[in-house]
């Protein structure tokens, strides 16, 4: 009888090791979320793509004009209460990645002084 | 004598046409199109080491499936490795070519990729603001450039590429040994 107990014992604690150690592999992957928020419109030059429907605490933002990429770019984030992060400037497509210090909006401009098709630009938190 | 005499207006009518064509691309168009070297980026030719393999990090963005050539960096070259930061030319989708900076130290990455004939005009570049407010530039330049130059401060172009700190305002020039181009960085 003791011993019925004791195996049912390990089992236990052998399916709790599984099931902590499966949750903290999906715990990473979880939290990670990404979004487009812009997609594929024509950008005028200085036009800026963002969204501002909830800040997250963003890791990763792209700009990509298409495979024909030539111009001036630029990504860049901002606080609800305006400070501008992650500033990065770019000929073509562009990308930044970088530890999720603030919770801010992702933006997104075409800086050429013309028009350009842009097929997305994308955040991750 | 008549026939001459149109033919004489003609001809400098279209002389003058043509004249005006040159002068412009020369004095205006022209000043902004000066061309160094082929758009060839020797460092992508080099022999493969071990160190140019890019972060598995980089290689998981959604940008390396987008722009990269080959989904696993093949053909990256470590180009630059100053400090906690290095900086990798990769071969890009359709003509393009890639830039690459990872600092290990501040846990960023960035990237640019545009087509090759940017690099006849000027540069694959990326400008990152700093708190004060100055700006990191690193580039990736074609064959025959020589230097980069910003706030009167200049350094040597090796391996293709240049790294300028605490630059302030929102031009670049960058040259060879007879010519210079001027890099806009925006506002």
């Amino acid at each position: 009888m003791v011993q019925v107990g004791s195996s049912l014992q390990r089992r236990r604690a052998l399916a709790a090791t599984f099931v902590a150690a499966f949750a903290l592999i999906l715990v990473p992957t979880a939290g990670a979320e990404s979004q487009i928020y812009w997609w594929q419109h024509n950008m005028a030059p200085g036009e800026q793509g963002f969204s501002r429907t909830t800040a997250h605490n963003h890791t990763y933002n792209e700009l990509y004009f298409g495979p024909n990429a030539g111009w001036r770019s630029e990504v860049w984030e901002v606080t609800p209460a305006g400070y501008r992060h992650f500033d990065k400037v770019c000929v073509g497509n562009c990308f930044n990645s970088h530890p999720g210090y603030y919770y801010d909006y992702p933006y997104c401009a075409n800086r050429d002084g013309s028009t350009h098709f842009v097929n997305d630009c994308m955040d991750r938190w | 004598m008549r026939t001459r005499k149109l033919s004489l207006i003609v001809l400098t009518v279209a002389g003058s046409g043509v004249a005006a064509a040159v002068l412009s691309q020369v004095g205006l168009g022209g000043s902004e199109k000066v061309q160094i070297g082929t758009g060839k980026v020797s460092a992508l030719s080099r022999a493969t080491r071990a160190s140019d393999a890019l972060p598995s990090s980089v290689l998981s963005y959604p940008f390396a499936v987008h722009n990269f050539a080959s989904p696993n960096g093949a053909g990256a070259r470590l180009v630059k490795s100053d400090g906690s930061l290095k900086l990798y030319a990769v071969p890009g989708k359709a003509g393009m070519v890639c830039l690459i900076e990872v600092d290990d130290l501040a846990q960023t990455a960035g990237g640019a990729c545009a087509d090759r004939r940017v690099l006849l005009t000027g540069s694959i570049y990326m400008a990152d603001r700093q708190e004060d407010g100055s700006r990191q530039v690193v580039g990736l330049v074609g064959d025959g450039h020589t230097y980069a130059e910003a706030n009167g401060r200049r350094t040597p172009v090796e391996n293709n590429v240049f790294v300028l700190r605490e630059v302030e305002g929102s031009q670049v020039t960058i040259g060879s040994t007879t010519a210079a181009q001027t890099v806009d960085l925006g506002d």
